[in-house]
């Protein structure tokens, strides 16, 4: 028979059951959720996403220093992915920006769409980590960084390595032709043309040019013609300086003139060739980049013989050759859980051991101080001396202006270009008049 | 009176509803909504990504101060003034031709339609081929009878013709069956009527059949207007507007400004301002052909 005694020691029990259960409990429950909170705060491994280009080269460059980086970094590890593919970059990182898809990281960022990206509120600001300016003064000249600066003065792009455009040439036809040495001046360019160009086979046709260009106006083309020579004749400068237009200047009058005596006098067909027309000796000159050597390099003849010099200046001109370096830069997206993870890879994306790894692989320079003269770079220039003179170059180099209206601007000029230069229709003066009205016109329809 | 006015839906206005329905919510989605948002763009600057911002009337300051755009349309009228007039002698001349009791009527009627109902770009491909000026079909036959070699998309003068002629074979056989279809209504008792007044071939062609075709004509003129001045694909795939910006045409000026550089609202601006001008020259040639009759 069951006691009261007996029925409250068994209800005691209980209780102390009951109590030291719920304990037990609310012990779980209050450490769980405090355990994952930590877990937020500090993650054991942070995953960063990180974008290069999609070509095979940088790929491969961005799979090595991705590889090396994750085992050295075994709390911070990368997810390397090359912009998916579409007519330019900028367009997916763009379309990337609208979608909140952006990685955390791209290596690929190109100064003239940095407007866009900054407007639209992509980006995180870079000088906002403590050691950037250390940093960036000891890759860059102040005035060359100051190039990279946004309007709102501050930086959101880490200056990475640039493409200087350069005038390649063959050596044994300017030899063959009386050329002792590579024009500097437009003079010394005209001049060599009226040697080099001629019908080879006398079929009554030109079958050997100074050189190419795509006649075609389409913007980008007029990097390889006006704007890396009116870079050079006008001592660095860009189109714009700010909100304002500098290009209607005696350099750029000088630059359409020159290209237009080019065709006028036969010079330059006016024509769209299929292949490579320097390599198959039939120009004695072309405008371009590093990437270039490595092409003529895998396919030319034998006997093929070439060299590199800086860009054709206006005869008086006096100073350092410039010209357009097609930069690519380094960014972070603002929406990056990981800020400080993504700036520390960043900064070992541009360690000297990475840009020699730029170098070796991909053929392109990276934009350091004293490349050149770096004994870490040196066992590499010296195996590749054709690179070594645009290393040289790189640090007299200037982008492009950071405008979302520079594309429009450049497809103004372009359509001159090809009226006066190509066609003759117009005089320089009157194509520089009109490139600068109309990039007026959209300069002042696009003020904020 | 009120309760007469009063409308008493019934179950087979239910039915109309649903029948019409798809096309009020197509209306809405594909013209309505795209229509009013388009007219919002005009006071804005837009490019898709960063936020819409007001400008006020800058677009429109900008439309009257664009050169390019005002070069857009001059060589869109040029197109207008060769393809218009080529394209309704030739329809017309072998509408009559075809109306005419012929062997192998049907097949030729089906050839020259042909060429209407195959795709736009295929057709713009297969003619820039014909035009290249080294190895095009046409510049080979001009040498082979010893004329020389016509530059005829890469001259600034050459290029615009060469698109209307190409425009032209293209859309000729939609204004033949047109125009067929008129030739057909004129009734045989007036050729007769002119026979025995002694009317020549040439006489009844001019008094009888361009007066009784006048209204044929009015929608032939109107449609080959409006077609003329959406010239986009011809210029867009074979020239890219140029050579100096020659084929350069109002359309395609329209598209690159939305989406090459990305100005959606400078591109809805521009977009309204030449509906407007289509509409304007529409009426104006109603207007003088109509009165003509």
């Amino acid at each position: 028979m069951i006691t009261w005694r007996f029925y409250f020691e068994m209800m005691q029990h209980q209780q102390r059951f009951i109590y030291l259960s719920l304990l037990v409990v609310s012990l779980l429950f209050s450490c769980k959720p405090k355990s994952s909170v930590q877990n937020q705060a500090k993650p054991k491994i942070v995953h960063l996403t990180y974008w290069c280009a999609s070509n095979q080269n940088e790929i491969n460059l961005a799979q090595k220093l991705v590889e090396k980086w994750n085992r050295d970094h075994p709390k911070i590890q990368v997810t390397l992915q090359p912009i998916p593919a579409s007519q330019s970059s900028e367009e997916v990182l763009l379309a990337a920006i609208a979608g909140k898809t952006t990685p955390d990281i791209c290596s690929n960022m190109w100064p003239g769409a940095m407007d866009d990206f900054i407007s639209s509120g992509g980006l995180v600001q870079l000088d906002q980590f403590p050691d950037f300016y250390e940093y960036m003064r000891q890759r860059l000249p102040n005035d060359l960084l100051e190039t990279f600066r946004a309007p709102d003065g501050h930086y959101y792009q880490i200056p990475w390595k640039t493409n200087p455009v350069m005038m390649m040439y063959n050596k044994r036809m300017f030899r063959q032709c009386g050329v002792l040495h590579p024009p500097r001046t437009y003079s010394e360019y005209l001049q060599a043309a009226r040697l080099v160009t001629k019908d080879r086979d006398g079929d009554g046709h030109i079958d050997q040019w100074m050189g190419y260009r795509d006649i075609r106006p389409v913007w980008w083309q007029r990097f390889f013609d006006y704007y890396c020579f009116y870079i050079a004749a006008s001592g660095g400068k860009t189109l714009l300086n700010g909100s304002e237009i500098i290009f209607d200047n005696e350099a750029s009058v000088r630059v359409f003139r020159f290209f237009q005596e080019l065709y006028l006098n036969g010079f330059y067909p006016k024509t769209t060739f299929q292949g490579d027309n320097f390599l198959a000796g039939n120009l004695a000159t072309q405008f371009c980049g590093p990437w270039n050597v490595i092409h003529v390099e895998k396919f030319k003849k034998p006997d093929f013989e070439y060299d590199i010099a800086p860009i054709p200046v206006p005869d008086d001109y006096q100073g350092p050759t410039y010209t357009y370096g097609d930069h690519k830069n380094i960014s972070i997206f603002s929406t990056t859980r990981y800020p400080q993870a993504a700036w520390e890879f960043a900064k070992y994306l541009i360690t000297p051991q990475s840009d020699l790894k730029l170098l070796e692989i991909c053929s392109q320079i990276p934009l350091r101080k004293n490349l050149t003269g770096d004994p870490l770079f040196q066992d590499y220039f010296c195996k590749n001396p054709m690179l070594e003179k645009f290393a040289e170059q790189a640090l007299f180099t200037r982008g492009v202006d950071g405008s979302s209206v520079l594309k429009e601007i450049f497809d103004g000029i372009s359509q001159e270009y090809e009226a006066c230069a190509v066609y003759g229709k117009r005089t320089p003066e009157e194509a520089v008049k009109n490139a600068t009205n109309r990039a007026q016109v959209i300069m002042e329809w696009n003020q904020p | 009176m009120i309760k007469k006015l009063r409308y008493r839906f019934k179950s087979s206005d239910t039915i109309g509803f649903w029948m019409v329905l798809p096309y009020v919510i197509y209306f809405f989605l594909f013209i309505g909504f795209p229509l009013v948002f388009s007219f919002i763009l005009i006071f804005h600057r837009w490019n898709i990504v960063t936020p819409m911002q007001w400008i006020g009337l800058r677009n429109f300051y900008r439309l009257f101060h664009d050169v390019q755009f005002f070069l857009s349309l001059k060589n869109t009228l040029i197109f207008l003034l060769i393809n218009i007039p080529l394209q309704i002698a030739l329809a017309l001349l072998l509408a009559v031709l075809l109306n005419q009791r012929i062997r192998l009527r049907g097949f030729f009627r089906a050839v020259f339609f042909l060429p209407v109902i195959v795709s736009g770009v295929v057709i713009t491909i297969l003619w820039q081929q014909l035009y290249a000026y080294e190895t095009g079909l046409l510049n080979l036959l001009l040498m082979k009878i010893g004329i020389t070699k016509i530059p005829w998309l890469n001259d600034p003068d050459w290029a615009m013709p060469s698109i209307a002629i190409m425009a032209t074979w293209k859309n000729v056989g939609l204004y033949i069956v047109l125009f067929l279809v008129g030739l057909q209504g004129i009734p045989r008792y007036l050729y007769e009527a002119a026979e025995i007044d002694g009317a020549k071939p040439v006489q009844q062609f001019f008094h009888i059949t361009l007066p009784a075709l006048n209204n044929t004509m009015v929608l032939v003129v109107v449609l080959s207007t409006i077609g003329g001045f959406s010239l986009f694909i011809e210029p867009f795939v074979m020239t890219g507007g140029g050579p100096m910006n020659s084929t350069l045409s109002a359309m395609l000026y329209i598209y690159n400004q939305a989406f090459y550089f990305g100005h959606m609202g400078y591109a809805a601006t521009l977009g309204f301002f030449f509906a407007f001008i289509v509409l304007l020259v529409v009426l104006i040639q109603r207007k003088v052909v109509e009165r003509k009759d």
